[in-house]
């Protein structure tokens, strides 16, 4: 029952809170609504998903957001100056993948701590995104062959969800049955033992934040096409949210562990919590509030819920 | 055993830390089947001794030849792959992660999808195995999926042991195994030994306690200042006999 409370808990209170928004939150339950909020998931939930797996591999990206402006940024310029949307898709990524490599780089051959080699490059990425714009915001009739990558649909979905459905997959497959991703989980797990088993334990961390960095790629470029506009502060508040999703998923079905299906769902709870609060007409900040106990409670949750485990031999 | 040409045999091994000189021209064979414990006090040389012998380091002078053949070992997991398995005390475990996954950790089993070259982890094929090796060393576990950090510590043990099974390793040295263990922790480590030793493997010991030492061991390899100066039958000797000589640094039982 304990291990049930343990692995299921804070996924079924998720759920009574989807439930409690259904009953009392106005128009909460309406078609449009929930797609919605299943689109604005879907950013969260693949920026999120590059943090879980920088996490795997027992490293910090703090750098997504950031990273992501700038590769909006990055993306909004070249397609405003009419470049082909192609090659403005592969700069964006280019540029968020030379980030993730870079703060591999710094992590395992530098031996800097992630925590404070992705701050660098945080700041290193948001200086740039002011840089490219001058401090304004990109904005234009885009073409269609551009947006329509995040706001069209696909054999009746929206493109958005099954792009979040993609990487989530990529990463469920990639964690769970490839020996690249055991290899990721056993150097997250026990950097020593993997090494000593023969793991090449720092390339593994090299692939855990280039992951990150090329999901915060994916994500800007669907966000760009989304608002058909890119500024260089676009995807800063994304970085706590990014956060609280990992912590909140590593309560439930794997507790402790960074887990693919815990990310994506607490992305869902999160992006819920956010609508229904205001669809009930809370304030903005209480959002903010929110945030910070679900970050601080998702941890002391884990923690507990691992002592338990350590002690039931 | 005599007669035979050994399994591993080490010429003149050296091994200095800059102006240091931890183990001084140790000639050492060990024999296929053999159970070799290496005793000496702290600072005798023995661990590194163990960490040349484990691939850990590279020896400053000297040579190994295993199976007649001169090695290198690069690392401890090029030891590994050449049959020299290391059961470290605590570092080789990752606690959180299940019993199948300690097991093949590094080397995991794959099984092809639809086509040949997409390989995925054969999860079924690696706990039957994991299962079959805990089997052999008598330890009755039946779910592949547990943390190892449920495990009592001979469990843990006998995890380790199934990961140089999976390599197959010819030789397996055993650092301290049962410290920290409690009675009956350490009489089923004792046995994983006996039973390691009754297929046919070759064990080195690393042990500061001289029972498990005189229970399980064929010879005793004592270290001091560097220098083997005890390599013998352990067949008529005690613990006290054994903490003697490591004590007063001579060969001569009490």
């Amino acid at each position: 029952m304990r291990e049930l409370i343990g692995r299921y808990g804070t996924a079924l209170a998720g759920f009574l809170l989807v439930a409690f928004f259904v009953a009392f939150a106005p128009n909460f339950a309406t078609p449009l609504n929930i797609v919605n909020v299943l689109k604005d998931t879907s950013f969260l939930a693949i920026l999120a998903l590059g943090f879980t797996l920088a996490f795997t591999v027992a490293e910090l990206d703090l750098s997504v957001a950031e990273v992501a402006s700038l590769s909006a940024v990055v993306c909004g310029w070249l397609v405003q100056i009419q470049y082909p949307p192609a090659v403005a898709v592969a700069a964006a990524l280019g540029v968020a993948t030379v980030f993730g490599a870079a703060n591999g780089f710094g992590v395992t051959r530098l031996r800097i701590p992630s925590l404070i080699m992705t701050l660098g490059t945080a700041a290193i990425a948001k200086g740039c995104a002011f840089m490219i714009t001058q401090g304004v915001a990109f904005v234009g009739r885009w073409p269609t062959g551009f947006t329509g990558l995040a706001r069209g649909n696909t054999l009746g979905l929206p493109n958005l969800v099954l792009w979040m459905a993609g990487v989530t997959l990529f990463a469920y497959v990639l964690v769970k049955w490839t020996r690249t991703g055991a290899h990721m989980v056993a150097t997250g797990e026990a950097d020593e033992a993997a090494r000593l088993a023969g793991i090449a334990t720092g390339r593994m961390k090299r692939i855990g934040l280039l992951l990150a960095g090329v999901c915060a790629g994916i994500m800007a470029v669907l966000l760009a096409a989304n608002l058909s506009s890119a500024a260089p502060n676009m995807a800063g508040d994304y970085l706590l949210y990014a956060i609280a999703a990992v912590l909140l998923g590593m309560t439930m079905f794997e507790p402790g562990k960074p887990n693919v299906w815990g990310t994506v769902y607490a992305a869902f709870v999160l992006k819920v919590l956010g609508n229904g609060l205001v669809l009930l007409g809370a304030p903005y900040y209480v959002q903010d509030i929110v945030l910070g106990v679900i970050i601080i409670g998702s941890v002391a949750f884990s923690a507990s819920a691992m002592k338990k485990a350590a002690f039931k031999v | 055993m005599t007669g035979s040409a050994p399994l591993l045999s080490l010429r003149g091994i050296g091994k200095s830390y800059g102006p240091v000189v931890a183990v001084r021209e140790v000639d050492l064979d060990i024999h296929r089947g053999e159970v070799v414990a290496i005793c000496g006090d702290n600072g005798a040389g023995k661990s590194s001794l163990i960490k040349v012998i484990s691939g850990a380091e590279e020896p400053t002078s000297g040579e190994m030849s295993l199976k007649g053949e001169r090695v290198r070992f690069a690392s401890p997991h090029d030891a590994l792959e050449k049959g020299v398995a290391t059961i470290y005390q605590d570092l080789a475990l990752a606690p959180r992660l299940s019993i199948a996954q300690n097991v093949f950790m590094g080397s995991e089993l794959t099984r092809s999808v639809v086509l040949p070259f997409l390989r995925v982890l054969d999860k079924k094929r690696m706990a039957s195995e994991a299962q079959r090796f805990l089997s052999q060393l008598s330890v009755a576990i039946t779910d592949m999926a547990r943390p190892v950090e449920r495990l009592s510590g001979g469990q843990r043990q006998a995890v380790a042991i199934s990961r140089a099974l999976r390599w197959n390793a010819e030789i397996i040295i055993m650092d301290e195994p049962t410290a920290a263990l409690g009675v009956k922790e350490t009489a089923l480590v004792l046995d994983l030994v006996r039973r390691l030793k009754a297929d046919g493997r070759t064990i080195i010991l690393i042990s500061h306690n001289m029972r498990d030492v005189v229970a399980l061991a064929d010879r005793v390899v004592i270290m001091g200042a560097g220098r083997k100066f005890v390599d013998r039958p352990v067949e008529g000797l005690t613990p006290d006999d054994l903490t003697h000589m490591i004590m007063s640094g001579n060969a001569r039982a009490a």
